[in-house]
């Protein structure tokens, strides 16, 4: 005989769908925070280490390049997960009905890897650091938006205010850095503005056109398909033709960074990480939303400083505490939802 | 070549009124040639997936005796939305 009701075993069923979703969802924020690790100490490492700051051509082909080595590095830690899942036959049956699903995986990839990863190159490049983290901490607002609009994603006002609450966090922990960063004498100080912009609606386009290719596919195979895509468009596209149209030695600094064991460590931990964190991201968006998803994946801000804290044994400036305070708040503001809220993320109406 | 398995359990709906969600993975892991309650598990998360973007909604539940997928769990009896049936038919699965 059950020992409890229906409706206890119903609670607990959604219940149980709102915790595993926005377990996910701090996955994300914590392998995402992890990431900057490895992600900054490449840049001391040879080939990338010879680099004259100033040299702005150089330092994007670069940075092309190692997006490109950093992309297929993921995909092989994808291809891993989903042999242990057993999932990779299901891989390739989503790819190869590429009119009519997988391309959304493509867009998502285009999104979130060329226009979002230049974007934000484009704002630390041409303004700063702290003003491309800050940027980068609005694409669950442009991620919200899209699939409000688009596909009529539900957005309660206690997901709204929790989404501005970890907003406001993470900008109180960078905004102080901002201070001398931004300088209006800049004459390119627009491509930074622009840089900026790319990476909050590339991220946040990313999110939404992921979820819309979720609706009929696996959240698994679908992140190993926008990887495959994202190694294409740099390898097939992007690559050749900066080496065809500049005077950039993009091979040779292909064979340098993979020849380089010091730069493939790092590549290598920061794609298991990379990988990781997305993988979690797309499947928080099928179990809570892609606004919940995104906004508790910002609080890859606060990780972000733990871990370089903790290697770098440099502790972060006072107001971290603070933007610390407000990220926690948003996050059990979102997390005080009742959980019938994720039961049906979207406004159909259910007919029959 | 076998479709993906989210799109198989589209289908499955798509053939019926309303289906049973131990029925459904029942089919599904003799179609894709599984068993264990890992892929049992598997399944019902992607009907969970399927039904919180709304392309199904359950249209009666009950509580299993212990039979199915494990006592004091909830089976649900799924049904294919208007709204999935578009989806589907955007992406070529109907």
């Amino acid at each position: 005989m059950p020992q409890i009701t229906l409706d206890q075993a119903l609670q607990k069923h959604y219940a149980r769908n709102q915790r595993w979703g926005f377990t996910w969802a701090i996955w994300v924020a914590v392998l995402w925070g992890a990431w900057y690790v490895p992600g900054t100490a490449l840049w001391f490492e040879k080939p990338f280490s010879d680099i004259a700051t100033d040299n702005q051509a150089m330092m994007l082909g670069a940075t092309a390049v190692m997006t490109w080595v950093h992309a297929i590095a993921v995909l092989m830690f994808l291809l891993l997960w989903n042999l242990m899942l057993g999932k990779v036959k299901d891989y390739g049956r989503t790819l190869f009905r590429f009119r009519k699903i997988s391309k959304w995986y493509a867009l998502a990839s285009l999104c979130g890897g060329p226009m979002a990863i230049f974007g934000s190159y484009m704002a630390m490049g041409f303004i700063g650091p702290v003003f491309a983290a800050i940027t980068s901490l609005f694409y669950p607002v442009v991620g919200a938006i899209i699939a409000r609009l688009w596909y009529k994603e539900k957005i309660s006002s206690r997901a709204a205010v929790g989404m501005v609450i970890i907003i406001i966090g993470g900008s109180v922990i960078y905004a102080p850095g901002l201070f001398g960063e931004v300088e209006s004498s800049n004459p390119n100080i627009w491509l930074g503005y622009l840089g900026g912009l790319m990476s909050a609606i590339g991220w946040g386009a990313e999110g939404a056109v992921a979820a819309r290719a979720m609706d009929v596919s696996d959240p698994d195979t679908g992140i190993q398909c926008r990887f495959t895509f994202e190694v294409l468009f740099w390898g097939v596209i992007i690559l050749p033709m900066i080496a065809l149209f500049s005077d950039l030695p993009i091979a040779d600094f292909i064979v340098a960074t993979v020849t380089e064991s010091g730069a493939m460590l790092w590549i290598v931990l920061a794609s298991a990480c990379h990988a990781y964190s997305y993988t979690a991201f797309y499947k928080s968006f099928s179990l809570i939303g892609v606004s919940r998803g995104q906004a508790i994946g910002n609080l890859y801000a606060i990780f972000a400083l733990i871990f370089i804290a903790a290697f770098t044994l440099q502790l972060p400036e006072w107001y971290f505490i603070v933007g610390l305070v407000f990220v926690v708040a948003g996050t059990f503001v979102m997390f005080s939802e009742p959980a019938e809220s994720v039961i049906q993320l979207r406004d159909h109406e259910a007919t029959t | 070549m076998k479709v993906h398995k989210k799109g198989y359990l589209l289908i499955e709906l798509s053939k019926t009124d309303s289906i049973w969600d131990y029925e459904l993975v029942n089919r599904a892991l003799k179609e894709y040639r599984r068993h264990g309650s890992i892929w049992i598990n598997t399944f019902r998360v992607a009907l969970d997936e399927l039904a919180a973007a709304g392309l199904i909604n359950s249209t009666d539940k009950k509580l299993d005796d212990g039979s199915h997928v494990g006592p004091e769990k909830v089976l649900f009896k799924y049904h294919l939305t208007e709204f999935g049936r578009t989806r589907m038919r955007e992406t070529g699965l109907l």
